[in-house]
């Protein structure tokens, strides 16, 4: 049985398909996020699909922030649950995942099992999310994939007071008028995020932690978190797509 | 009348209400048709939300939404009003002990911008006043005085002080100079006492030194002379404990009411319309007569249902105890669209349900519930008691709506949250709730539905 995974994030659209008698995915992609969401999500699932007919996939489930709006969809379940599901399938003794997407941060707690305890999320504000490091980065004239190299040039880190994404902003203009290095600003909000996070997971962290979502991407967070937690912190394997990967597991329970 | 429990929007309201009249139900003269409230007083929230289908609870929101017309009522007919301010149940037990003096809660205003959907402008006035959005949406009660449009100007204002929230000092602070002077008395931090410092048990469980109930006790003293002077005769005694008397019957209803709600295997009456009737313990809606008549009707129903089996929403829904009423009341449909129901409730003003002693003298009896206040101890002494209540109930989850800038609510969510997870091993959650969350409804909708599934994931371990 094949199963599909949408997740309609703020920043991206991702999908995977997975083949529940092989146990294998058969396919994932992504693609930018855009106005038409349910178009964009359809038009990524039949690229993906390649030779298979749309007959095949026995079941879909939506996640992420559109998933309400990819009404192709047979289920439509929360980001929490299906990162949850993902995380449990490519790293099955993970107790704490910490989320970065594009919106909004997760700290998600799983028992043994690898089902739900508990979880955070940050509201409201887009401190210390994918988008905050967008912001960092466009106002660096850095492309968000490089963020990671510069970082690696830094000796000083500096310190960032400011966590509110507009803020920030405006300290990282007065920052680079002060002289200080890019790739030391960048340490610094990385380190800044961290400490976000840190705090919103709070005491009592379960090991192991597994890092996933597209802030995982960018090279150096998961070294800034594992500064800021004092514990190890490990990649998720494609953590782009642990919230579609899940979406496709929990599709084959539905 | 007898219809299935279930929720209806207003529109389908009218037409239930048509049956109801075909089928005989007598209704006060406050009573009609829910929708009249948005032609009539432009709450036009109503229309966005969902309703208990009982003659119970059409009679509790026609008595929440006719409050100005009663207000306006007592005023012609020669009675005084007092403005009960940051009080949570203390002083209207006092105005109601005294002959034609009756007690209401501008408070109550913190609803209007939200009933109005803003097109009272109530905020509006603040802001102009500074009081902005950095307070809690009871700003509104500014606006409500300034306009003079939402209750009549009360003859006398008492507003506690000290341990309560801060905001919503300030916030009547501005009042003074504006003409409306204010009645304080000071309410203490509880704390727990010393080592040998002679000590009172409060309703609750709670302990507190004996000196601080003696501030109190002297503070609701100055509060006594106070409404003795308006209504122009003395409180005695026994108006007082015949009054404490009466404050317990409503109180002991809303318990009753709310372990039922609670502890049904259905919930028999939506969380909508729960908060609506727990807040009668504050203000009893400036009647409290008929605010213990609305409320029996309503344990009428829930009783009925419940020994029916009936309820408004599936035996399966995720149980979660609510902490902290919201601005918006659109809120407490969502939590139960996204599959859950209330199975226990802390609205900030615990002690209000609790019995007022009745074997001590009135005065006594009532400093000792108002230092049970929740908000004027520490935020782990709240959390002690919501523990208790969701390992009491059942609960398998714990909400909390914080309501946006409220003085007292950005640091006692984490600890609460905290304190219960280290306690009872239950998921948590925290919210915002501003008084119109439509732009936020998907992201909160988003967050209780993660609430709803670690519920349900959890129960199949």
């Amino acid at each position: 049985m094949i199963t599909a995974g949408i997740d309609a994030g703020s920043r991206t659209i991702k999908v995977v398909l997975w083949d529940s008698d092989k146990s294998e995915v058969v396919n994932s992609g992504a693609v930018d996020q855009g106005v038409e969401q349910r178009r964009l999500a359809r038009e990524l699932l039949e690229r993906l699909l390649g030779g298979l007919g749309r007959s095949q996939i026995a079941r879909t489930v939506a996640t992420g922030y559109g998933r309400n709006l990819i009404d192709f969809a047979d289920a439509q379940i929360t980001e929490i649950t299906c990162h949850a599901a993902g995380v449990a399938h490519v790293a099955p003794s993970t107790r704490t995942i910490i989320e970065i997407g594009g919106q909004d941060n997760k700290i998600i707690r799983l028992d043994e099992m690898g089902t739900v305890r508990d979880f955070d999320m940050n509201d409201r504000c887009a401190a210390g999310t994918g988008r905050f490091l967008e912001v960092v980065a466009t106002r660096l004239g850095v492309p968000l994939g490089e963020l990671g190299s510069l970082v690696r040039q830094s000796r000083c880190p500096t310190p960032i007071s400011s966590m509110c994404a507009v803020f920030a902003e405006t300290e990282i203009v007065g920052l680079l008028a002060a002289g200080r290095l890019p790739a030391d600003i960048v340490a610094g909000v990385q380190a800044a995020i961290s400490l976000r996070v840190s705090a919103m997971a709070g005491r009592n962290l379960a090991c192991p932690i597994c890092f996933t979502g597209g802030g995982a991407l960018v090279p150096g967070m998961a070294e800034a978190l594992q500064a800021a937690l004092g514990h190890p912190v490990r990649l998720a394997p494609e953590p782009l797509f642990t919230g579609a990967l899940g979406a496709a597991l929990l599709a084959q329970r539905i | 009348m007898n219809a299935p429990p279930r929720k209806l929007r207003l529109d389908e309201w009218d037409a239930r209400h048509a049956s109801l009249l075909v089928a005989g139900l007598r209704e006060p003269t406050y009573g009609g048709v829910l929708s009249r409230h948005v032609g009539e007083r432009g709450d036009t929230r109503l229309r966005h939300l969902l309703f208990d289908n009982s003659a119970a609870a059409l009679r509790l929101w026609n008595f929440l939404l006719t409050e100005e017309d009663r207000l306006r009522g007592h005023r012609a007919a020669g009675r005084k009003l007092v403005g009960a301010m940051k009080d949570l149940g203390t002083v209207p037990v006092m105005a109601f002990a005294l002959p034609d003096l009756v007690a209401f809660y501008p408070d109550g205003a913190w609803w209007t911008p939200c009933l109005m959907e803003h097109s009272d402008g109530l905020l509006a006035v603040a802001d102009r006043l500074g009081i902005d959005d950095s307070f809690c949406p009871v700003r509104a009660m500014l606006g409500a005085f300034v306009t003079g449009s939402h209750f009549p100007i009360p003859e006398l204002l008492v507003c506690s002080a000290g341990a309560v929230c801060d905001d919503f000092s300030a916030i009547a602070q501005r009042l003074e100079p504006l003409g409306f002077p204010v009645f304080w008395w000071e309410i203490p931090r509880r704390r727990s006492p010393e080592p040998g410092e002679p000590a009172v048990s409060l309703p609750g469980g709670l302990v507190a030194p004996e000196c601080q109930i003696a501030l109190t006790r002297r503070e609701l003293g100055r509060v006594r002379l106070a409404l003795e002077e308006l209504a122009g005769c003395p409180l005695d005694d026994a108006a007082l404990s015949a009054s404490i008397r009466t404050a317990n019957l409503v109180r002991r209803r809303l318990r009753e009411l709310r372990d039922l709600v609670f502890t049904a295997i259905a919930s028999p009456l939506p969380a909508l319309e729960l908060l609506i009737a727990e807040m009668l313990a504050l203000h009893y809606c400036s009647d409290r007569d008929e605010a213990l008549v609305v409320l029996d009707g309503l344990l009428g129903e829930v009783r009925a249902r419940v020994a029916s089996g009936r309820g408004v929403l599936s035996a399966d829904a995720a149980r979660v105890f609510w902490v902290n009423p919201v601005a918006d009341l659109r809120a407490m449909n969502l939590l139960e669209e996204c599959g859950a129901r209330l199975c226990g409730t802390d609205f900030m003003f615990g002690h209000a349900l609790m019995d007022i002693p009745e074997d001590l003298p009135p005065l006594e009896a009532l400093a000792r519930v108002a230092l049970a206040d929740p908000m004027i101890g520490p935020a782990q002494d709240r959390a002690r008691l919501i523990c208790a209540e969701m390992r009491r109930l059942g609960s398998e989850a714990l909400l909390i709506s914080r309501i946006p800038g409220a003085s007292h609510c950005c640091r006692e969510g984490d600890i609460i949250r905290q304190f219960v997870r280290e306690n009872t091993g239950l998921p948590t959650l925290e919210i915002e709730v501003p008084p119109l969350s439509d732009a936020l409804m998907p992201a909160l909708r988003s967050r209780l539905l993660a609430l709803v599934e670690t519920v349900i994931g959890r129960r199949t371990l």
